[in-house]
């Protein structure tokens, strides 16, 4: 069979319009994906090598806590809001704690301030090693892990040896701390606040996280390959991220000293000598390098408190039954992650009114379409995980 | 003696105590045209829904509220489903609340808005702050507003075909309906064997006697 020349033309021009002409794919990520931290779903339109168009579908771990906090009594709440961002349960206390306190007008002893900023910078410490562990890993290298979580399980120790929980204290009472694990009720003339020992072995483990910063600063920091996948990659601006809700570290890679810390004076935290660290290009690198800086003042911040924690009762006078009289406020506070606070409308009765949960996560997520937009598929990963969320904390 | 002094202090304190952040209450409602209420540390501002997204852009172009934290509802009714009820009658409305700040100093104000209960609807922030497309959708689906110009009002959370709104007062707390919480029949009693109802006393044998 012979083919003529218009055959030939024909053929030709079929092949070249079907080569010209690519196809777009849609690619699902998770929701079962060991990097997206949780249940957390990415539908993204592939063309080629980049991806357009990623819409994160999230909820599959959405508890209602806004409901449940409805119908619960405030010492209840508590226990929720340990379950919020499970990396570092103890600070998501904090906020909620305090604004109760507030509307109540209740003072709050200096030594019960004192414990709460050390476990909270304990929660710090532990939920930015969690990132330590599992953001190179996402990146191809494994060795990292296994020194930042060795180190956690040290602070997690100390954390569980003062509350009783690895994860879920539930230490916050209204108006103070609780007596420690096993030292018996609150009601006796002398309680132990804090283990035996636990100024010595905090010390100790400050000084072993100290030494881990250093050696996942060389590990990581003088990875070529880290430093091509992160360095440049992810740019965030400071007017996009801060028009996102973009908190936490993830805003003061962009070069904002953004520190409620700081600027909400909600613990003594001005009583300390330590620095808000901030990047200066708002990529990936910036972001893991912010973290890994915080560790360290945490680190220092707690060894200064623990020379300073003062003498005297670990609870203010309540009632029996905690009361809350009619008020709202907003308080926020410095989380891991970010900005996480409560807004409570109260109104004298045994729970509040209502509850809403700001938390970090949830904004810091919401940025994730326009920082994935023709981004290469493998720095979608880097993307989402130098953002550092945990989907309990986006889903709530 | 007692008696006197302490109505001067309290006197004093009813004239010479201003909040130190009334000065920036004012200042901010001034410039968006609204009403300052200071509560707890808290600056709320209430400005009329239809001059909500006036307001906010104003909040983000005058005032360097470039820090979108958060928005969310609030429902005001005296006749809730579930939790605790108000003491005091209210006048039943939707508020929407939305805090912005500043990233340098950390200053930050909350605007609110009332909507009517049935069909609240309030134009979209998504323009003025890209933040709010995620909150809208929650508020949407949570206490069912209406946003107008928001470019994908779809659910957030709740699965596709969800019906209802769960953070209305009016929304029932199924597994409350089921076991009501908190109460005396928190402790479930032990299953007995064979359904003898004698079995279902405690008994007050020593079982080692």
């Amino acid at each position: 069979m012979s083919i003529d020349a218009d055959t030939i033309r024909h053929l030709s021009e079929v092949s070249v319009s079907v080569e010209l002409q690519t196809e777009d794919m849609t690619l699902n990520i998770g929701p079962q994906h060991p990097s997206t931290h949780g249940v957390l779903r990415l539908v993204a339109r592939v063309d080629g090598e980049r991806a357009f168009d990623v819409q994160p579908v999230i909820g599959y771990m959405h508890r209602g806590y806004e409901k449940l906090a409805e119908v619960r009594t405030y010492p209840q709440i508590t226990t929720i809001v340990n379950r919020i961002d499970w990396v570092a349960g103890y600070a998501n206390e904090i906020p909620f704690i305090t604004a109760a306190e507030k509307i109540m007008e209740l003072e709050v002893p200096p030594r019960a301030q004192y414990i709460r900023l050390i476990l909270t910078e304990m929660a710090r410490i532990c939920s930015h090693l969690v990132f330590m562990a599992s953001y190179p890993l996402e990146l191809g290298a494994a060795s990292p892990l296994f020194f930042a979580l060795r180190e956690r399980e040290r602070v997690l120790d100390l954390l569980e040896g003062v509350t009783g929980g690895r994860f879920h204290p539930n230490f916050n009472r209204i108006g103070g701390v609780k007596p420690a694990y096993g030292s018996g009720s609150m009601t006796r003339k002398w309680v132990q606040d804090l283990p035996a020992g636990f100024y010595r072995d905090t010390r100790a483990a400050m000084d072993r996280v100290l030494e881990v910063c250093d050696e996942l600063d060389n590990l990581v920091a003088g990875n070529e390959i880290i430093l091509a996948r992160t360095k440049g990659v992810g740019v965030i601006p400071v007017d996009v991220a801060a028009s996102y809700g973009l908190s936490g570290p993830n805003l003061r890679a962009s070069g904002v000293p953004f520190d409620l810390r700081k600027m909400e004076h909600y613990l003594p935290y001005d009583e300390l000598d330590w620095n808000v660290v901030t990047g200066t290009n708002g990529d990936c690198y910036d972001r893991w390098w912010c973290r890994l800086q915080e560790i360290r003042e945490s680190a220092k911040m707690i060894q200064q408190a623990i020379d300073q924690v003062p003498e005297g009762p670990i609870q203010a006078k309540v009632p029996k039954v905690i009361k809350v009289p009619k008020g709202e406020t907003y308080v926020r506070a410095e989380n891991p992650k970010g900005e996480m606070g409560y807004y409570l409308v109260t109104d004298g009765g045994n729970g509040p009114y209502r509850v809403k949960i700001r938390s970090a996560s949830f904004s810091n997520l919401s940025i994730l379409p326009w920082a994935l937009e023709g981004a290469l598929i493998p720095d979608i990963i880097a993307i989402m995980g130098s953002l550092d969320f945990v989907l309990g904390d986006v889903d709530r | 003696m007692t008696s006197n002094q302490s109505d001067v202090t309290s006197e004093q304190a009813e004239t010479t105590t201003v909040h130190p952040l009334q000065e920036f209450a004012d200042s901010v409602a001034a410039a968006v045209g609204g009403e300052a209420e200071i509560t707890f540390d808290t600056v709320k501002v209430h400005v009329p829904a239809e001059r909500w997204v006036e307001a906010l852009t104003t909040a983000r172009d005058d005032l360097g509220f470039g820090y979108f934290s958060f928005l969310s509802a609030i429902e005001w009714t005296n006749d809730p489903a579930v939790g605790y009820p108000l003491t005091d009658e209210v006048e039943e409305r939707i508020e929407v609340i939305c805090t912005v700040g500043d990233v340098f100093e950390g200053r930050r104000v909350t605007f609110s808005t009332d909507l009517p209960v049935d069909s609240p609807t309030i134009a979209s922030l998504v323009d003025v702050y890209a933040g709010a497309n995620w909150h809208e959708r929650e508020a949407h689906e949570m206490f069912g507003i209406h946003f107008e110009g928001h470019p994908n009002l779809i659910h957030l959370y709740l699965p596709e075909g969800f019906t209802g709104n769960p953070l209305r007062k009016s929304f029932p707390l199924l597994s409350r309906e089921v076991k009501p919480w908190p109460g005396d029949v928190d402790v479930e009693a032990m299953p007995t064997e064979g359904g003898d109802a004698a079995a279902d006393e405690p008994s007050t044998e020593n079982p080692e006697a």
